[in-house]
Parts: structure tokens; C-alpha cells; sequence
């Protein structure tokens, strides 16, 4: 998969085209409008990523540019203005997603997974987990042919670890993915720990979890 | 006492009360003087009228000779029938010389009477005669009470006309400053948005007033449109860098050759970094909703927006095994707000409520009318607030619970300001060591309109 990253602050460019090599993203940096129009001409991507605040033109020109010189392409506009109208405008000309800075790198990369599920039709079959299934489109885990009931919540850390499997999540990065960047007057909360001891409760039942560890002092992985 | 009650008296009734008082003390004085005012003009006037008869007498004499009225006696005498004028004539000695009004009494057939009396001496044929006008002091205080009477009178009315006139027209003078009053102040509400319509006065110093205020809120307007300008642009540029810094310690995390305790290092500063990054999230939420970037025509069942509130924060309540109990009674369709900014404002209420409460506590929820107003009230079996604090509870950055739950003294400021902007009004009650409770007063009308039967 090929991704442009068209971000002008160069250290937050390469530290995205870091974090994405690790999931063997394939990636390629713009660092203006005009280096973006440039290669946006020249290649074909899988995936665009524009910060709307460039310092020589606007990110919703390039949009609307990019949409037509590679028109199968998915689209994250990336925005530390943050505002309402800006992600409606986004989202209204066709971008795919929006993130508002700043935001954790899984979260872009689990952004850019949901995209390829939705938009490539990447259909991926019951991902096995242990002993258990989990079935990431209808949202269900299942224990040979018994289905376990997980909350909303429990269901969406599980999936979210294990899209991100052999890497530890923070407890910061996992609560951001699950109850959103909405402001929050809490800084040290630890329910995320609530949520992992309800999943290992539920599914304790059924067989060992193990491969759920603790990583102390850090967060959670799923290891495979 | 009564410096007082004046001192809280509204212009109007302060001109109204002077002009009355300073009329009637001025009344007061004229009533008192009138008597001696009265009788002076009687007294001189009936000087002039024994003046003018003496004059008459006189003639007479030169005309027709002392005889006229001696006829061969030596002294002249004539009574009006009620003895209340007189006039004599008689010779006296040649070396008396008199001209005086004064009063005096003269026996007259018996009767000791009190007269004012002329008496003037003059020379004629080589002898002296005695002329005495005289009139009864009774009769020249006469019509004293009737005058009185009558000038009293004249002057309540006149001085009641000069009341009416006054008030009315001092009313109508003051009346700009009631206007620039309600206008200006009473009826706008920060920030001075709207620029209300123009006072109509034709006086100097109701225009300077109203040129100032208006002047004066346009200052202010700036002032807090700069604060917030810099509010805004502070948090937005703080984004870029904490951006960096978070993806740069997501990326160090992962590096192989990090050891655990440098991971956890890491994520410590990953901690403090996230505490920054809520503040500053914070701060342009507050910004965005004064500068009313969020809609205001969405609508919501109470209900429905306090399940979405436990869904999200339920995992606390358990936590602290606390029991949350709902009693919506009223039904109410809440029109006119933003779901978002709702759902913040009580989330960061029941937030608090957790935050701040014992193991085991309860939180209450319940609908009421206030006043006729649709009122939401979030009560807690917490630590409650301390008096001295409750004013400042919705201050920025004001944390008045313990340090180890404080947080970051933004959540009420949120709460304070989705109220305004919103149009609700917010109220604390709280006694130290028993919990706290916030009501959400819903005012305007039309939110009350809207029933789901």
C-alpha cells in the first residue's frame, strides 16, 4: 500500500512515515502544495494524507486537485485547527476520514485499515485469537461455535489491540480510541484496565488468555 | 434611617420628593408670614385712607372756612352710627404741634374703644386747632381673615398646578436616562453583541452618557475579543508541537532497543504530554463555544441524552460502586440546544458528581418546574463545596477538591461556558461534607412548548 503524506512541519511527516513503514506501509513525503500536486501527478496512491494547514495554499484545493489525478485513492485530512466546518467541508468533498491533531499514530493507522475494509472491500475471514474467533465485521468473538457477548466497549479494545497485535498500547492511546478526544477532565484514568479484566473475566470461561498481556507500566498487547 | 431610605430611592421619586418639599416649606413660610404680611397692608393702607381724609378736611377748611364745620361752636365732632370712624375739631393751645397716626383708645358715650388715630395741628386765623381722624382698629383688621382665607387658598392650587408641572416635565426630562439604563445595561447581556437601537434626547449630558457607555462596551468587547483571539490561536498552536512530541515518544515506545525502564519513562512523559493536550483541547472547546461555532437548532430527550451519558461513564460509577438513580417525571423535548455541548455540560456534571463522591455514594437526577421553568438538577452524596468556594467553582484552572482528583479546574468552566452560550442558567448548592447539587434551568420559553404526550 502507498501513502502520500502531504504535511509540512517535517518532523511530524517522518515520524507518521515511521510509524507506518512498521506496518509496511509503503510511503512517500510532500512538504508543500506544490510538492504534493507534483507527486500526486506522478504516482498513484493507495492512501493521501493532507494537512490542511499548508504554508502555500490550501488543503481543500489539493483536495479537490488530488481527487482528480488519483481519483481510487483514500483520503485523511489531517487538522490541528480542528474545527466543525473544516471536518464537515472534508468530509463533504469527498476525504474519507478526518483526524484532528494531534492524534496517536494507531489511531491514524487503525483509520487507514477501517478505509481499506470500506472502501477496497478487504474482506478479512474470523480472524483467529487463541482459541477464540472474532469476526471484526459483525462484532463478534466466538468460542468455537458458541458466540460470547462482549459490551460495545470490551468489543471495541479487543479489535483495536488486536489490529495493532505485538505492539503495546498505552492506556492513553487506547482510551482516546475508545471514548473519543471529547474533552475529558480526567488525565490519569485507569478504566481501560476495568474494561481488560471484564474481557479476561468473560472469556476466561472459555479458555485461557494469555496471549492478552500486561505490559507493566506501559499499557496492553495482544500477542500472536 | 431616613438618609438611608433615600439613598435607595430612584431619581424620579428623589426630584419628585425635592421639588414637593422645598414648595411646601416655601408655603410653610408664606403661611406663617401671611398674618403679619396682612395686617401690615391693612395698617398701611388704613394710615393712607386717614391721610387722604385729613387731606379732604383740609380743603374743606381753606375752601369754606373753619366755620364750615364749627358752626359759631369752638369744636367739631361726628360719629359714623357704628362709632367705628370719628372726626374731631378742636382750638388747642397755641404751642401744641402734633402730627401722628397711633393707636389709642378714646371713651366715646361710655364705650372704651380702641382707635387708630391721626391727630394734626394747624394754624388758621391766628389760632391752632386740633384735627383728630381716628377709625377702630377692629375695623382696619376686618377683612384680614377673609384676605388670608383667600390667599391660602390661591396658592395650594397654584403651587399644586407648579407640582404637576414639575413632575411632568422632570419625568419626561429624566426619561432618556431610564432608557439608556434598560438599553444599555439592564437588557444586554455580555458580550455586547447587538447594538441596540438609538436613545432619542435632545440633553447634552444623556447623549455624553449614552456615547460613553456604548464606547465604554465596545472597550470591553475588544478587550475579551483579544482574550479570546489569543485563547484560541495559544491552544491551536500548542497542537503542532504536542503533535511532534506525542508521535515521537509513540514511535521511541516501539524501538526495539528500549528497554522496559526507559518505556516506562516514556510513557510518563507520554502522561504529562496528555495532561497538556487536555488543557489545551479544553481551552479551544471553550473558545469554539464563545465564538459560537457550534449549531443551536438540534433537539433531545433528556432521557435518551443521560443513557448515552452512563453508557460512556458507567465503568466509573462501578468503579466506585456508586448508584445513580434517573427520575425524569416531565417528559420534556428540549428544543433549541447542541447535542454535543449538552452532553458535555452533563457529562462534566456527572463526572464531578463521581469524581468528587464517597464509595457507595448515590447521584441523583431529576427533572423539575422552577419558576415555570424546565430545570434539570444533578445532586451528589460527595464532599460537597465549601462556601467560600462556590463563587469560584466555574472559574478557569480553579480546583477546589482535593489534589489527588482535582483534574484540571477546566470541566465547570466548560460547564459554564456551554451554558451561556446556550442560554441556561446554571446554580450550585452545596454544604461542605454532605454533596453537592447543580441545577440546569432551561429559561427560555419556548423550551416548554414542546410536550411529548
Amino acid at each position: 500500500m502507498k501513502v502520500l503524506i502531504i504535511e509540512d512541519e517535517k518532523t511530524l511527516a517522518f515520524e507518521m512515515e515511521k510509524f507506518l513503514k512498521k506496518a509496511f506501509f509503503l510511503c512517500d513525503l510532500a512538504h508543500s502544495f506544490k510538492q504534493g500536486v507534483n507527486k500526486l501527478e506522478l504516482n498513484q496512491y493507495d492512501y493521501v494524507l493532507i494537512d490542511l494547514g499548508l504554508p502555500d495554499g490550501d488543503g481543500f484545493e489539493l483536495l479537490s486537485k488530488a481527487k482528480k489525478s488519483n481519483p481510487d485513492a483514500a483520503y485523511i485530512i489531517l487538522t490541528a485547527r480542528g474545527k466543525l466546518e473544516d471536518r464537515v467541508a472534508g468530509l463533504d468533498m469527498g476525504a474519507d476520514d478526518y483526524l484532528a491533531k494531534p492524534f496517536f499514530l494507531p489511531e491514524l493507522q487503525s483509520r487507514m485499515q477501517a478505509i481499506a475494509r470500506r472502501k477496497f472491500k478487504v474482506d478479512e475471514a474470523l480472524i483467529p485469537l487463541g482459541n477464540f474467533n472474532i469476526d471484526l465485521q459483525k462484532r463478534f468473538v466466538f468460542f468455537e461455535e458458541e458466540q460470547i457477548e462482549l459490551s460495545r466497549k470490551e468489543f471495541d479494545l479487543l479489535s483495536y489491540l488486536l489490529l495493532h497485535k505485538n505492539r503495546v498500547l498505552t492506556r492513553m492511546q487506547l482510551s482516546e480510541h475508545i471514548w473519543g478526544n471529547f474533552v475529558d477532565d480526567d488525565y490519569d484514568s485507569n478504566y481501560i484496565d476495568a474494561h481488560i479484566k471484564n474481557i479476561r473475566k468473560k472469556l476466561n470461561v472459555y479458555a485461557p488468555t494469555e496471549w492478552l498481556e500486561t505490559v507493566r507500566g506501559v499499557g496492553y498487547r495482544i500477542k500472536k | 434611617m431616613v438618609i438611608e431610605l433615600r439613598s435607595n430611592l430612584k431619581l424620579s421619586t428623589k426630584l419628585t420628593l425635592f421639588i414637593t418639599g422645598s414648595k411646601l416649606a416655601i408655603v410653610g413660610l408664606f403661611i406663617l408670614l401671611l398674618p403679619f404680611l396682612i395686617g401690615q397692608i391693612a395698617s398701611n393702607y388704613t394710615n393712607f385712607s386717614l391721610r387722604n381724609q385729613q387731606k379732604k378736611v383740609l380743603q374743606n377748611i381753606n375752601k369754606k372756612g373753619i366755620d364750615y364745620y364749627f358752626e359759631g361752636d369752638n369744636s367739631y365732632g361726628s360719629y359714623t352710627m357704628l362709632k367705628d370712624e370719628y372726626i374731631a375739631l378742636e382750638t388747642v393751645a397755641q404751642t401744641l404741634k402734633l402730627d401722628t397716626i397711633r393707636d389709642t383708645k378714646r371713651i366715646v358715650e361710655q364705650d372704651t374703644i380702641a382707635y387708630r388715630v391721626l391727630s394734626f395741628t394747624f394754624q388758621k386765623n391766628q389760632k391752632t386747632y386740633l384735627l383728630e381722624i381716628g377709625k377702630t382698629t377692629a375695623s382696619i383688621n376686618l377683612y384680614n381673615d377673609a384676605l388670608q382665607r383667600f390667599a391660602l387658598y390661591v396658592l395650594i392650587i397654584l403651587i399644586a398646578l407648579s407640582i404637576i408641572i414639575d413632575l411632568i416635565f422632570t419625568r419626561q426630562l429624566i426619561k432618556p436616562l431610564g432608557q439608556i439604563i434598560k438599553l444599555r445595561l439592564t437588557n444586554s447581556r455580555f458580550p455586547f453583541k447587538k447594538k441596540h437601537g438609538n436613545i432619542n434626547t435632545s440633553t447634552q449630558d444623556f447623549k455624553y452618557l449614552d456615547h460613553s457607555l456604548i464606547s465604554l462596551m465596545d472597550q470591553i468587547n475588544e478587550a475579551f475579543e483579544k482574550e479570546r483571539e489569543f485563547t484560541a490561536n495559544a491552544s491551536h498552536e500548542f497542537m503542532t508541537p504536542i503533535s511532534i512530541l506525542q508521535n515521537k515518544m509513540e514511535n521511541l515506545l516501539t524501538e526495539e532497543s528500549a528497554s522496559e525502564a526507559v518505556q516506562e519513562h516514556i510513557v510518563d512523559m507520554m502522561k504529562t504530554l496528555e495532561r497538556l493536550k487536555k488543557i489545551s483541547r479544553s481551552l479551544l472547546l471553550i473558545s469554539r463555544i464563545e465564538n459560537e461555532q457550534f449549531s443551536k437548532q438540534e433537539e433531545i430527550e433528556p432521557q435518551t441524552l443521560f443513557n448515552e451519558i452512563i453508557e460512556e461513564i458507567g465503568h466509573r460509577l462501578e468503579e466506585k460502586n456508586i448508584q445513580i438513580d434517573i427520575k425524569l417525571s416531565h417528559n420534556k423535548r428540549l428544543g433549541h440546544i447542541n447535542h454535543d455541548l449538552l452532553f458535555q455540560l452533563f457529562y462534566n456534571l456527572i463526572n464531578n458528581a463521581i469524581k468528587f463522591n464517597k464509595e457507595n455514594g448515590r447521584i441523583q437526577i431529576s427533572d423539575l418546574l422552577e419558576k415555570g421553568y424546565y430545570t434539570i438538577q444533578v445532586s451528589d452524596s460527595g464532599q460537597g463545596i465549601k462556601a467560600e468556594d462556590i463563587p469560584h467553582v466555574f472559574d478557569r484552572f480553579k480546583k477546589t477538591g482535593h489534589a489527588e482528583n482535582a483534574g484540571y479546574g477546566l470541566g465547570l468552566a466548560i460547564v459554564k461556558s456551554i451554558a451561556n452560550y446556550l442560554n441556561l442558567k446554571v446554580q450550585v448548592n452545596s454544604i461542605h461534607g454532605e454533596g453537592a447539587s447543580f441545577k440546569v434551568i432551561f429559561e427560555t420559553e419556548q423550551r416548554m412548548s414542546k410536550s411529548i404526550t
